[in-house]
């Protein structure tokens, strides 16, 4: 299923034009703080692209940057051919629902999606139409009257999409803007606001810094760290295959190990030696990696039991606790001489299992992960 | 029983307070339509002749002219000079922010006579003797704290990030603070300005040291008509002022809301 | 490329601090500026004064106003005036603050405003009315007289009790409102839920409803107090020259008398105090507020 969604996605990027948004060498400094060094992304036109990564890395920076609400110290920004850096905020038309809305308090519901068109000199008759369209398409007609403290928090939000998307901007931006609405109410509003931007095709860059939904809403996540963009692929791409160790950490659950790589990488195979016994891991193009390095599993990727062959890798650790999710049970380890726990994803807790007892565990080698020690 | 009958005591206690708030002033209104020349209460007959007697009155229109220009002027001059470092302060543009604000904020917390004095002897210092000007700059300091205050919470209140959202939907810098600032901040600081404005109109203790003979403030108008020819003018003129206060009031309620103008 | 991105940037670098709307030095200058030399400046100049009489340095001003009985006994005046004042203000304040956060909304906003509205009314006009007020034919003679408490009519007027009455009066408001500010967000369940533990009535205002709505009181009692002790207008037209005060002393050592050492020396011995009590109720308000938060 994640599949088809992902050969759709390269699809549509492979189709349509990919390079609309075309941000390059972009570098940021706030005083002596170099905050965004030679940055370099492309997004296809109505491709739902995901700034992932944790607070400090740049991606506000980079939202505002192309929002033209900063300045940047050097580089190039431009949509669809046309070069905006020294284009005002105000003239890039570029739509951005904020963190916490920015709804303005003093007008209706209504006049604040009309706000747009009016900035923007659009015909009297025009804006009363194209308002009740907008708010049509977020479902909240009935509120147009409403001010904007009688609405709920996902109302709000709703009002926030409305005005950004009136005006018809080459470009939606937004910035963290779930953050504010608990959790189930999130999920609805992540899916209804996916289908709605796939619907209008606009192209759509999103700030992020919780995985769930980066995972859930986007065509291709980047993920961000300390000004740079370590990884620019799929949801799938990114968590199977996450370029750095921070990548790794930051996307998904994961069982880090550590140890000294062999310097005698065999057959695209790296043998690591570590606290729980030599694990092989598989070298991809030709990289040969030596001395310390950190290993990573995925929890879904490991099995219980002994190997069935030498395609594994096989461990024996002690089971400290079983948690319960409901539709899956994790299963956490201590391996001896390892800080970090070893979590296993089961569907269901085999019988004769208890705390405290020493298991085998396995996975397969094509599963493994290695990434440099930091 | 106890929690009861206290209850009922505070309740005694809110009704005293106001009849006790409010018996000056209706006394002064209820003066001010007497007949006689002297204040007796319960007045005597009613006339409107002391009303008519403020305009042959020595001096009160003009100084009530003067305190006008001057509260209107001070107030303006501080709403300026405050509201520009209000909002640098707010944002963090400047260094030192928290100390800006006690600083420009501190007239308040000096006796009015303190004030008065320094001001009076940095006048005559630097040859300054022109009472108007002086006032008008003793009364900028007098009202500072008022906008300062008014200004800053109703700023710290306001999210900047409309002024962000206002820019993306098509206004530039100028017009995006026009048209989402403004009306935003707009009820606090004319509330703060109501008060600077009625604490210039009513100051006494400061400008009582920089009048001259020509140049009198209304309250010092009225409290030397009071000691030299105390008759029921000084009371028509008073009532005019408290119905001019209700008014503003009034207007103010209308406009902001008197709870949100005075918890702000 | 590289090299238009480095012109774009040389340019831009030298423009961006002193012609942008929102340079931060041109908003916050002027104002600083004008409170330095308005403000500042003539307060350390007043400070200076006091330690300075015609014949260069002296401590003589402080000499006379601390060590002379008679100044003694007027700073006392000061301090009683406000302590009077304000405990008058408060003893009737409390309580009213109270009845007025448990009124019902709507009427609760027609009585803040009738406790706002004489505040905002002139000081001379409402001591001119507590003046007629106290008259020997006034309304509260009538009222006393009606209701048996004398047989004839007393003089009130430049008594200390038409002073404290009318100081009273002027500043009550200022006692009612900050209490009843805090009072307002005090939750009602938290009495409830001391009685329901047991507590009586009194213990639950001693332990609960007291410290909660401490920092309304201190900052009452700060506001009251610093405003009182300097009162000049009220104290002047109700008592006059019988009840000397600092503020009197000082305004008659500059507008009369012309001894500038004085009424120097007198102002700072004022602004020592008015900046104590700003002090002493900051410091107090803190450790209530906290207490209170924790409640």
């Amino acid at each position: 299923m994640n599949l088809v969604a992902t050969e759709a996605a390269r699809e549509r990027a492979a189709s349509a034009n990919k390079r609309y948004l075309d941000v390059a060498a972009v570098t940021k400094r706030f005083g002596t703080a170099t905050v965004l060094q030679d940055l370099n992304i492309s997004v296809a036109r109505s491709e739902f692209i995901s700034l992932l990564g944790p607070s400090g890395c740049g991606k506000t920076t980079l939202l505002r940057l192309i929002a033209g609400l900063m300045k940047p110290d050097g580089g190039r920004i431009a949509i669809n051919g046309s070069d905006l850096t020294q284009v005002p905020a105000h003239k890039r038309n570029i739509g951005v629902v904020f963190q916490n809305y920015a709804l303005f308090p003093h007008l209706t519901v209504e006049q604040n999606v009309a706000f747009g068109l009016e900035a923007q000199r659009t015909p009297k008759a025009e804006i009363g139409a194209r308002v009740q369209n907008a708010l049509a398409l977020v479902r909240m007609q009935a509120f147009a009257e409403r001010r904007i403290s009688a609405l709920s928090g996902g109302q709000q939000q709703r009002v926030a999409v409305a005005r950004a998307l009136v005006v018809k901007p080459s470009l939606l931006l937004l910035d963290e803007p779930f953050s504010a609405l608990d959790r189930k109410l999130r999920e609805t509003m992540q899916i209804e606001l996916r289908h709605l931007l796939r619907d209008l095709e606009i192209t759509s860059i999103f700030v992020t810094h919780d995985q769930d939904e980066a995972l859930v809403m986007s065509d291709r996540i980047a993920v961000m760290n300390e000004g740079r963009i370590e990884q620019l692929g799929t949801p799938d791409e990114v968590y199977s295959a996450p370029a750095s160790l921070h990548v790794l950490e930051f996307v998904g659950q994961s069982t880090r190990i550590g140890g000294t790589a062999d310097a005698s990488a065999l057959n695209g195979t790296a043998s690591v030696e570590t606290p729980l016994g030599k694990i092989l891991a598989p070298l991809h193009d030709g990289s040969g990696v030596s001395g310390k390095v950190v290993l990573g599993v995925r929890p879904e990727c490991i099995a219980l039991g002994e190997r069935p062959d030498a395609n594994f890798n096989e461990i024996s650790a002690e089971l400290t606790d079983i948690v319960f999710f409901g539709s899956k049970t994790a299963l956490h380890f201590q391996p001896p001489g390892a800080d970090d726990r070893i979590q296993v994803e089961v569907a269901r807790v085999p019988s004769g299992i208890a705390q405290g007892v020493a298991l085998k565990l396995y996975w397969p080698i094509s599963e493994t992960m290695v990434y440099p020690a930091p | 029983m106890i929690p009861r009958l206290s209850f009922a005591l505070c309740w005694v206690m809110l009704s005293l307070a106001l009849l006790f708030l409010f018996t000056p002033i209706v006394i002064v209104v209820a003066v001010s339509f007497t007949e006689s020349a002297v204040f007796s209460f319960p007045p005597q007959g009613f006339s409107l002749k002391w009303y008519y007697s403020i305009r042959n009155a020595d001096g009160l229109l003009a100084s009530a002219w003067l305190s006008a220009q001057v509260a209107f002027i001070s107030t303006l001059i501080s709403l300026v000079l405050g509201t520009l470092c209000a909002i640098a302060v707010v944002r963090r543009m400047v260094p030192g922010g928290d100390v800006i604000a006690t600083f420009m904020a501190s007239p308040l917390m000096i006796p009015g006579l303190v004030l008065g004095i320094a001001f009076l002897q940095a006048a005559r210092l630097v040859g300054l003797n022109d009472a108007y000007t002086t006032l008008l700059v003793a009364h900028v300091v007098l009202t500072m704290p008022f906008i300062m205050r008014t200004v800053l919470a109703s700023l710290s209140m306001f999210d900047f990030s409309m002024v962000d959202a206002a820019r993306m939907l098509g206004c530039s810098y100028p017009r995006a603070l026009w048209r989402v600032l403004v009306p935003n901040i707009l009820p606090g600081v004319m509330s703060g300005a109501l008060f600077a404005f009625i604490a210039s109109f009513d100051n006494y203790p400061i400008s009582i040291f920089l009048v001259d003979v020509h140049t009198k403030t209304l309250p010092i108008q009225l409290l030397n008509q009071l000691e030299m020819s105390p008759d029921p003018t000084v009371a028509a003129t008073s009532a005019l002022l408290i119905l001019a206060t209700v008014l503003a009031l009034i207007v103010c309620d209308r406009l902001v809301g008197l709870k949100r103008m005075t918890t702000i | 490329m590289t090299t238009i991105e480095m012109r774009t940037q040389a340019e831009a670098q030298p423009r961006r601090r002193f012609f942008q709307l929102d340079t931060p030095a041109i908003m916050v200058l002027p104002g600083i500026v004008f409170m330095v030399v308005a403000f500042a400046i003539p307060v350390l100049i007043l400070v200076a004064d006091s330690f300075r009489d015609a014949g260069g340095f002296s401590i003589g001003g402080y000499r006379k106003v601390l060590g002379d009985p008679y100044y003694i006994g007027i700073i006392w005046n000061s301090l009683q005036l406000g302590l009077i004042t304000t405990i008058g203000s408060l003893l009737i304040g409390y309580p009213a603050a109270f009845a007025l956060s448990r009124a019902p909304a709507r009427l609760q906003v027609l009585l803040f405003a009738l406790i706002f509205l004489p505040l905002t009314v002139s000081i001379i006009v409402k001591t001119f009315g507590l003046a007629i007020m106290m008259r020997r034919d006034g309304i509260l003679n009538w009222l006393l007289l009606n209701v048996g408490f004398i047989d004839r009519p007393m003089r009130l007027v430049f008594t200390e009790f038409a002073l404290y009455f009318g100081m009273i009066n002027v500043f009550l408001p200022l006692m009612i409102l900050p209490i009843y500010s805090v009072m307002r967000q005090l939750d009602p369940r938290l009495t409830d839920a001391a009685a329901s533990l047991g507590a009586g009535p009194v213990t639950t205002f001693r332990r609960v409803t007291l410290p909660l709505t401490m920092p309304g009181v201190v900052a009452g009692i700060s506001l009251v107090f610093s405003i009182s002790v300097a009162a000049y207008v009220t104290p002047g037209l109700l008592i006059g020259d019988r009840f000397m005060t600092m503020s009197q002393v000082m305004a008659k050592a500059y507008l009369n008398i012309r001894d500038f050492n004085l009424g120097a020396s007198m102002a700072v011995v004022m602004l020592v105090i008015a900046v104590t009590i700003v002090f002493t109720s900051t410091y107090f308000a803190e450790p209530a507020s906290r207490r209170g938060r924790k409640g």
